[in-house]
């Protein structure tokens, strides 16, 4: 039974739940099967990093040498042959072996609004419904593990789950390694005084509930004995980074994103399913490379950091690391030297969750301009993301109003990323 | 902490005049510029002494006599303490003040909830409270464009009696700048798109779902997509404007509309001709006599039209702005906020600026005579289900349930559980000229919305009598009124310590240049995090990271009153479009400094208030208190509140700074001195707990709980904070008596 998740840390509680959750898992990937449509479906976790803004191609992913749109970056080799990155990211290029790229990525939108709805949801914004963002849509599919909310969304907040509901929402961790001040009494009330106020508490509902027994009351205790459950919870030191011995976190990186990082790998550790990191300030109009530069410095050792650490463990193979961002950018430098929206082409990381190392799919033409081969569409990515997971991306689940709505709009998996 | 920005209430009058202007008086709305007393009395009559008004009485003859021959477990009346609860709760969002329930209770029993009825009507809070219903209907997001100048009408609009029937029109038929035309946010919420406006036409202001039929005849349903086409026509020409220059956002008429026929995927290539509108309701015949609540309908606007037209004559534009004049210089005398007056003077220049400008682009920002069209038609008296459909949502949020649910599902086979008390509901409120306040009173002083709960009876007879209106559900309050009923009871509304009493240690992060210089300001914990992708406001209550229980304020008189402040649109359009694109600022600044972020250790005076939720950009941010309490996005169609438990909502509640700060007792509290006091008496104080935050005194039994709870810790102030904390918490406190 503990087949999908040796190698963590469990609580007794949480080693329940894991068992219901591989369960579930295999059954449906057992009836994937039946259907003939499973080909490996690895992942159990995704961890997406969202760039906000809108992450150049050329200057990160796609390099153009020798070719006018080149920027002012220089091509580095990677662990594999024949594929290069940019120099901004000098340690991330030693774990390529373990990551795949996309360099087609067709996007239709240049409005930072509308493409970002589109790629976190697969559909174009419609006024008067909101789709699920993908987290959501993972989370309907596959419950979290253990005590931990499923879905968590660090920095920022992650799309709306949309007709899936309230139970599809990401918890929202604001400041990665700061306490979260909701998982604990407030400052000042020791756990003694704060059991006592929990067990008065409890006195006071129950005499309330046997009067009026009304299942909204019922709601309202499971509500409680759930929040008091997980605050209980080793699971939680999960959000600790103080743990974690000096050394590894300046790996990762003494700031916001670098802590992040380190967060998602711990929380993903404790059995939770989805994890969004949520970077901006891509939105490089002008003085491109510097901003980019510095973005480099940040990223690239927690990157770096996370995808190792993640195959030491063994993890990997079952957490898909993808990041994207809404759109990439022109691909001739402006007079401000900066480069401005560009959805034509534009390219996306990933790694782990069954995608062979060292893949690139597609690319864009000579100067970074358009799709060359192998075009993706952006349902295309929510698909995969899907795949990955043994998810059905075109099942069909009912909006409120009782409209059939597709989980992803059509696309179809990238199946050559899968070993 | 909290930034709350001074109202300024004295310039109700001159902001109403600058409105008028600013429509050109197309709908004539000059009477909200006249005291509100003459619209007064067009609403309900209150009934002699100790009766309900009549309306009331007729209305539980008429839901009786639906009820005839079912065999039904009636529940008394509430009793006096538990009606001031509910009914101040449902009125003004919030519970009733230990001052007020003196009052109340010093009043003759025979009157008190009648005079309560009406001094709540009179509240302030009263527009705060319903601008909230008025905004989950309408769909209105603040940080949509258009959409903080759109709540900021709404709230006027409930404030000033606007008949709800001219709200209507106005919203439907406007054109323009948000700033200058606030109604617009209608037209602009749904991206001027004619499919989109259509299905939430019909769906908002009728309880009519024919949005399906935008793809295929409706299914379950007598809808085609043909009625659904021309429904959607009369928005063809409409047109959403943003100009990239100014970046302003505006709405405008046309040549030619973008509605054609038959429908793409049917003509497949072929001709489609512009779809003729159509307005797919029946209204009730014209032919013989009117139905007698129209012409009562008709005899009230003739008698207004008749009063409106002598103050026309007397009155121009240039006057009403001189009477604003006027009325600005009595409101400083007699004790208006210093400063004020300055911002006053602003919007009257505005205003004559506004106008002149008008003139200009009266062309760009004419109404839509397409809306216009459809806007009459939809408010016709003779079309009943414009009223039904504001009454059964306002019987669902008064009573817990409407007559028909969901209150959008209006359809033969979803008919209403009690037609006959719905329509009286309906024609009286047309009848009464479409005044909300007078619907309002009528539902809260019937019977039906006064029933206790029952208890004790077989689980299915309850839900029975629950279904006839004769018992009452268990509701829990609204996220705002949950909010805003803790800084109450907390006093929290101000600060309740003297200065230099919190003063703590706190973790802040700090970020420190590469270089090794001096640390930079700390960064701001919370405000840019929050937003995300997703427009949404959120500022910090202070640095400890309860990021998730503030409270700005939003002064929706400063709304309107900028209505012709080009500056200070264009910042919100910046404001609105720097959400939009995430962090755009950051890319040039943040990322080109080099830094690494330190916690360092810093102290500060933690003396917390907060604002009212009612007050706040609303929705929230996605994971506020008030979300996760059930305020709803507002995005899709039939997205209603979900009052149902969860998680996080505990979180919030047994950890959040509201609810810890709400329970401590600070020394500026009355109930410090019975705790805290010379000469303590701490029964009293736990009685004084009981009725501040429950509306009730204690039992016997739980008077002498509370004492031993109080006096468990090692200081009775500890004590009491525990049993507060309690009673914040507990299921009593959240669901209605």
């Amino acid at each position: 039974m503990m087949t999908g998740c040796s190698g963590y840390r469990l609580s007794r509680r949480a080693a329940l739940n894991a068992a219901a959750g591989t369960f579930l898992g295999l059954s449906v990937r057992q009836l994937l099967a039946r259907a003939g449509a499973d080909r490996r479906a690895t992942a159990e976790h995704v961890i997406l990093f969202w760039n906000g803004g809108g992450m150049t191609h050329l200057d990160t992913w796609d390099p153009k040498p020798g070719r006018p749109t080149q920027g002012e970056f220089e091509p580095i080799d990677t662990s594999v042959p024949g594929v290069q990155i940019t120099e901004i990211f000098p340690r991330l290029s030693q774990q390529m072996h373990h990551c795949a790229l996309i360099r087609s990525i067709a996007g239709t939108n240049g409005d930072h609004g509308r493409a970002t709805y589109h790629l976190q949801t697969s559909y174009e914004p419609f006024p008067n419904l909101q789709h699920p963002g993908i987290g959501s849509v993972v989370v309907h599919e596959r419950e979290g593990w253990g005590d931990l909310p499923a879905y968590i969304s660090i920095s920022a907040e992650a799309p709306r789950a949309g007709y899936l509901g309230q139970r599809c929402e990401a918890y929202f961790v604001g400041r990665p390694g700061e306490r979260d001040p909701y998982l604990a009494f407030p400052a000042g009330i020791t756990q003694v005084r704060g059991n006592e106020r929990l067990e008065v508490l409890a006195r006071f509902n129950d005499r309330y509930a046997r009067r009026s027994q009304r299942p909204q009351l019922q709601a309202a205790q499971t509500s409680i004995e759930q929040a008091v459950r997980l605050m209980r919870s080793p699971a939680l030191r999960a959000f600790d980074l103080e743990e974690e011995n000096a050394a590894l976190v300046e790996r990762y990186g003494e700031n916001e994103f670098g802590r992040g990082a380190l967060l998602a790998r711990r929380l993903v550790e404790e059995g939770v399913r989805f994890v969004q990191i949520n970077r901006g300030g891509f939105d490089v109009h002008a003085n491109a490379f510097p901003a980019m530069r510095a973005h480099g410095e940040v990223m690239d050792p927690a990157l770096a950091a996370l995808i190792e650490d993640l195959a030491a463990s063994g993890l990997l193979e079952k957490t898909l690391v993808i990041m994207l961002s809404e759109f990439g950018r022109t691909p001739m430098v402006n007079k401000d030297a900066g480069r401005d929206h560009w959805a034509a082409v534009f390219s996306c990381f990933m790694a782990g969750g069954g995608v062979r190392g060292g893949t690139v799919v597609g690319s864009s033409d000579r100067n970074g301009e358009q799709p060359h081969d192998r075009p993706v569409q952006v349902p295309d990515l929510h698909a995969t993301v899907c795949y990955a997971l043994g998810i059905d991306h075109n099942k069909e689940v009912m909006t409120p109003l009782g409209r059939p709505m597709k989980l992803v709009n059509g696309g179809e998996p990238v199946v050559e990323l899968f070993g | 902490m909290v930034d709350r920005t001074v109202r300024a209430r004295a310039g109700k009058r001159l902001i109403a005049a600058a409105m008028v202007v600013a429509v050109g008086g197309a709908w004539g709305w000059a009477a909200a510029a006249a005291p509100r007393a003459t619209q007064r009395e067009a609403g309900a009559q209150p009934g002699p002494a100790g009766q309900p008004p009549a309306i009331a009485q007729a209305l539980d003859a008429v839901l009786a006599a639906e009820n005839q021959g079912r065999k039904l477990v009636e529940a008394p009346l509430v009793d006096d303490l538990a009606f001031l609860r509910r009914v101040t709760v449902d009125l003004i969002g919030r519970i009733p003040t230990v001052e007020e329930i003196d009052a109340y209770l010093a009043l003759p029993a025979e009157v008190r909830r009648e005079q309560t009825i009406d001094r709540l009507l009179a509240d302030p809070r009263f527009a705060d409270r319903w601008s909230v219903f008025f905004a989950d209907m309408l769909r209105i997001r603040s940080g949509a464009a258009g959409g903080e100048q759109f709540l900021a009408f709404v709230h006027a609009a409930v404030e000033q009696d606007m008949p709800y029937d001219e709200m209507c029109r106005r919203l439907l038929a406007a054109n323009g700048r948000p700033s200058a035309v606030p109604e617009v946010g209608w037209v602009l919420g749904d991206n001027a798109n004619p499919m989109a406006l259509a299905g939430a036409t019909a769906q908002v202001f009728l309880g009519v779902r024919i949005a399906c039929a935008e793809c295929h005849d409706h299914p379950f349903d007598k809808w085609t997509r043909e009625q659904f086409y021309g429904l959607a026509a009369y928005f063809g020409k409409t047109q959403r404007v943003e100009s990239a220059l100014t970046q302003r956002v505006y709405t405008t008429e046309a040549e030619q509309t973008t509605v054609l026929w038959p429908p793409e995927d049917v003509a497949r290539g072929g001709p489609r001709a512009p779809m003729p509108p159509a307005f797919p309701f029946e209204l009730v015949s014209a032919e013989g006599r009117q139905p007698g609540y129209i012409e009562r309908l008709a005899a009230l606007r003739a008698a207004q039209a008749a009063a409106t037209q002598k103050a026309r004559e007397e009155t121009v534009v240039e006057d009403l702005l001189a009477d604003a004049d006027r009325a600005l210089e009595a409101g400083q005398t007699d004790g208006a906020p210093q400063g004020a007056g300055l911002d006053l003077l602003d919007v009257q220049a505005e205003a004559r600026r506004d106008a002149q400008r008008l003139n200009v682009q009266a062309d760009l920002y004419r109404p839509s005579m397409l809306r216009q069209e459809l806007a009459s038609l939809l408010t016709d008296p003779r079309n009943l289900q414009f009223a039904r459909n504001l009454v059964n949502r306002l019987w669902h949020e008064l009573l817990g349930r409407g007559f028909v649910e969901p209150v959008d599902d209006f359809s033969d086979n979803n008919p209403p559980s009690h037609p006959k008390t719905l329509d009286y509901l309906a024609e009286e409120f047309v009848a009464s000229g479409y005044q909300f306040r007078a619907i309002v009173r009528a539902i809260v002083s019937s019977r039906a919305y006064q029933r206790a709960q029952l208890y004790d009876v077989p689980e299915a007879q309850r839900q029975g009598s629950e279904a006839a209106f004769v018992a009452a559900p268990l509701r829990r309050m609204l996220a705002e009124a949950l909010y805003d009923s803790i800084v109450q009871a907390g006093h929290l509304f101000s600060e309740k310590w003297g200065p230099g009493e919190n003063v703590k240690t706190v973790r802040q992060l700090v970020q420190i240049p590469v270089e090794g210089e001096q640390p930079l300001a700390p960064l701001d914990s919370g405000g840019e995090r929050m937003r995300g992708s997703m427009p949404a406001q959120a500022m910090v209550v202070d640095a400890s990271g309860y990021d998730l229980e503030t409270a700005v304020e939003v002064d929706f008189d400063a709304v309107l009153a900028a209505a012709a402040e080009e500056l200070k649109l264009e910042q919100m359009q910046a404001a609105s479009r720097e959400e939009l694109e995430a962090e755009m600022s950051m890319a040039g600044e943040s990322a080109m400094r080099r830094y690494v972020e330190r916690f360092v250790e810093v102290e500060i005076d933690d003396n917390p208030r907060f604002a009212s939720a009612m007050r706040m950009a609303s929705p929230a941010a996605p994971s506020h208190f008030l979300r996760i309490f059930g305020q709803p996005a507002r995005e899709a169609l039939g997205d209603h509140r979900d009052h149902s438990a969860n998680m996080r909502q505990a979180l919030l509640m047994l950890n959040g700074k509201l609810t810890h700060e709400a329970s401590r007792v600070g020394t500026l509290e009355p109930i410090y001195e019975l705790v805290c006091g010379r000469q303590p008496d701490l029964a009293a104080a736990v009685r004084y707990a009981y009725r501040e935050i429950l509306t009730r005194d204690p039992t016997d039994e739980e008077l002498a709980e509370g004492l031993a709870i109080v006096q468990r810790q090692d200081a009775p102030r500890k004590g009491m904070a525990d049993l507060r904390w309690v009673l914040f918490n507990c299921h009593e406190f959240r669901f209605l008596p």
